[in-house]
């Protein structure tokens, strides 16, 4: 089975405990094939939405299509297609390497022995050792493997790389990239590190205080901010500049705001009617910068600046 | 490994870097015609980077005429075609670019840039 464009949709998915409204009529869509990230700091529920999409949470409210089902009826023939492994992740203590590897093979048609033996190398995973005896990017290797081996069609990681050493982040990319197949398996990764999937993911979203942010392809993004330096002579009027700039300040004849609809003439050109005589600098922004900007936006106002 | 020199930064395209690499290896001729282009497998996997990624990048380099594709082989380096020295200044198209925008903006004319870079380059020519 094939899912032609989106292997997510989710269509104002809300989840409340008690008073507090952990996510918030989240509609999004995650394209087959994709590496997307969904960022946002501790709190903004991420968590929460991972474990609505695999049905391991009921939602308050709106609904969820995984694998062309409702998340709420993912059966034994959608679950085989799904890997799931979160940060926290329960597993059986009392196991080998091996024994889970082995409990797990019978429940998926698709395991793949090869793929199992590869990524056993790769992790460096000593096999006859108890799960409870693992350190903790060990179990995060055992886990991960546990879910590539039958190449899921999607892969849902819940912070898969925190508080994880350099290295073993490194070597779980690598194992994670061995078993992706090109437009095959779509990974929907969480993080609040930005920097932990900059070069993984192609699509990034920001959940923050349970409501989206943006979501876009990580080139839109990059493309559209820029941070702009403008030397300018006499006085400014800053009462009416456009929506699309942020964190305006300026003085001393200088000004330095984020421009996030950045487009070379058109940001020159609104500049320019503002500030004649002006001298124009944009500079491109990492995606850290990026969300740091829209972090600090965000406080300050109530108002979606997402497109 | 792979067959030319690249080092990531954060806050530019992924794909518009390691094409400007390989672009840069191939009018250097550290990648010469013929040679064996690494497989968007393995591009993804030595530099960490998204498959979809890796096959963009090849696919555009494909479409640029620096590398070709094989049935059998895969895609292997072009023979560089037209002026090799035009290809070569082209990739200083950004950095020049810059330079005039800074000089306009600074009010200085082309007679003077020009002296500027002469100074430039005899001083490092002397070390």
């Amino acid at each position: 089975m094939t899912f032609p464009m989106n292997i997510i949709e989710t269509d104002r998915l809300t989840r409340r405990f008690r008073a507090t409204e952990a996510v918030h009529a989240l509609t999004l869509a995650v394209p087959t094939g994709s590496v997307f990230a969904l960022l946002g700091p501790n709190g903004a529920g991420k968590t929460t939405t991972l474990k609505m999409l695999a049905n391991l949470l009921l939602p308050t409210a709106g609904s969820a299509r995984v694998l062309g089902v409702d998340s709420r009826k993912l059966g034994e023939r959608e679950l085989a297609q799904l890997g799931y492994v979160s940060e926290d992740q329960r597993l059986p203590d009392w196991m080998t390497v091996t024994q889970l590897l082995g409990y797990c093979r019978p429940f998926y048609p698709t395991w793949d022995a090869d793929l199992e033996a590869k990524l056993l190398v790769r992790f460096e995973l000593p096999a006859d050792r108890k799960l409870s005896q693992l350190s903790r990017g060990m179990r995060m290797k055992a886990a991960l493997l546990s879910s590539l081996a039958y190449r899921p069609k999607l892969l849902v990681l819940d912070e898969p790389f925190s508080g994880l050493d350099p290295v073993v982040r490194d070597d779980l990319t690598a194992g994670l990239l061995e078993a992706a197949q090109l437009g095959e398996t779509t990974v929907l990764v969480s993080s609040h590190d930005i920097e932990e999937v900059e070069r993984l993911a192609d699509h990034v979203a920001l959940l923050d205080g349970g409501r989206l942010r943006f979501s876009e392809t990580t080139e839109a993004l990059l493309g559209r901010f820029r941070r702009i330096e403008v030397d300018y002579e006499g006085t400014v009027d800053s009462s009416s500049l456009p929506e699309s700039w942020l964190g305006w300040s300026s003085g001393g004849g200088r000004a330095v705001f984020v421009e996030t609809a950045f487009q070379s003439e058109h940001t020159e050109r609104a500049c320019r009617e503002r500030f004649p005589l002006a001298r124009v600098r944009a500079h491109p922004m990492t995606l850290r910068e990026i969300f740091i900007t829209l972090a600090r936006a965000g406080r300050h106002s109530t108002e979606e600046i997402a497109r | 490994m792979l067959p030319f020199s690249i080092e990531l930064k954060p806050g530019l395209p992924i794909t518009e870097q390691v094409i400007f690499a390989v672009k840069r290896a191939v009018v250097a001729g550290r990648l010469k015609p013929g040679t064996p282009f690494p497989s968007v497998r393995t591009l993804s996997q030595e530099l960490r980077i998204n498959p979809n990624t890796a096959h963009k990048i090849v696919g555009t380099l494909v479409a640029e005429g620096v590398l070709l594709t094989t049935p059998a082989v895969g895609s292997v380096v072009a023979e560089p075609s037209g002026d090799d020295r035009q290809a070569k200044a082209a990739l200083l198209g950004d950095e020049l670019e810059r330079v005039v925008v800074e000089a306009k903006q600074l009010g200085l004319g082309l007679e003077e840039v020009q002296a500027e870079l002469a100074a430039h380059w005899k001083r490092l020519g002397r070390k």
